[in-house]
């Protein structure tokens, strides 16, 4: 009887012990399993240059409000550089219009104290002009996590969009480069079709449109493997 | 004989200005709500640097406002 109940106590432990190591040594090679992949995913995105990029890949400084703990940020876009070159054409033309009226005879007419003012104005309608062009390519971002997908729109200074999808409600990814300075500078359109809510999310002249899409590639097998290893968040 | 509408033209024109600039005034201050709201919902490193802009833009808009209102 002694013998039993000795036996009692100790099995349990050696049980237990038994069942722990393997499944230990099975969690540390899906997370080395998981490095590796994700290494591989950032090879293929490459490094961020500059702050101000149109290409932030892993940002260390960036977040927003809908954010995870535990949500890593991958990727970071905005429109591409050159979308804002028409709008600073257009300041810079603009900052000459004051100099260029003092050739109108017309001009010559309005007193003085309200040429200085009409100037004054005109200089701030055209800060205006800058910062809100500016202020609407800053903040459109487009944002590929470990989990979800997330469009951030910012219109006119008034609108704001914020629209999400997770990665394994995307069902399928295109991508449209289209005309001859978005070959030339390969940039272009990421359409996301989703089986979530929104149908569809756009992600508007962003660059490398390719590595995008090989990257959403990536993370939805990613998303599929975790499904299939239980690890699902 | 035409009467002198010279003083009514530029009072006129002064209405004109100080409603001009107050509109832009409500610009600016809309301009500064939303970039203090979008950087809290997008934080980044540069979000200083475009608040103080915002700011910036506030405060001359505030001084084209009194200029219109102040000059003689």
């Amino acid at each position: 009887m002694v013998r039993a109940k000795d036996l009692d106590l100790v099995a349990p432990d050696e049980v237990v012990i038994e069942k722990i190591e393997p499944k230990l040594q099975t969690s540390n090679k899906i997370d080395n399993n998981m490095k590796e992949f994700r290494q591989k995913m950032y090879d293929v995105l490459g490094h961020t240059k500059h702050s101000l990029s149109s290409f932030l890949v892993k940002p260390k400084s960036f977040k927003f409000t809908e954010q995870d703990d535990q949500e890593e940020i991958i990727l970071v876009m905005r429109p591409h550089w050159f979308t804002n070159v028409s709008w600073v054409i257009t300041t810079i033309f603009m900052l000459m219009v004051p100099t260029l009226a003092r050739f109108l005879p017309v001009w010559n007419g309005v007193p003085l104290r309200y040429q200085m003012l009409g100037i004054l104005f005109w200089y701030m309608v055209t800060l205006a002009f800058a910062l809100e062009k500016f202020l609407s390519w800053y903040f459109d971002v487009f944002i590929i996590t470990d989990e979800r997908v997330i469009d951030i729109e910012f219109n006119n200074l008034l609108d704001k969009k914020f629209s999400e999808a997770k990665i394994s409600m995307i069902q399928d990814v295109t991508s449209m480069v289209a005309g001859v300075s978005q070959t030339m500078l390969n940039y272009g359109d990421v359409r996301i079709q989703t089986a979530a809510e929104i149908p569809e999310i756009c992600f508007e002249k962003v660059p490398n449109p390719d590595k995008v899409i090989k990257v959403l590639q990536m993370m939805r097998q990613e998303e599929e493997q975790e499904a299939i290893d239980g690890r699902v968040r | 004989m035409l009467p002198d509408l010279s003083g009514y033209f530029l009072i006129l024109e002064r209405i004109f200005a100080i409603i001009g600039t107050g509109l832009y005034l409500i610009f600016a201050i809309v301009i500064v709500k939303q970039v203090s709201m979008m950087s809290k919902n997008v934080y980044d490193k540069f979000n200083g640097v475009v608040i103080v802009v915002s700011y910036i833009h506030l405060a001359l808009a505030v001084f084209l406002m009194l200029m219109s209102i102040i000059w003689p």
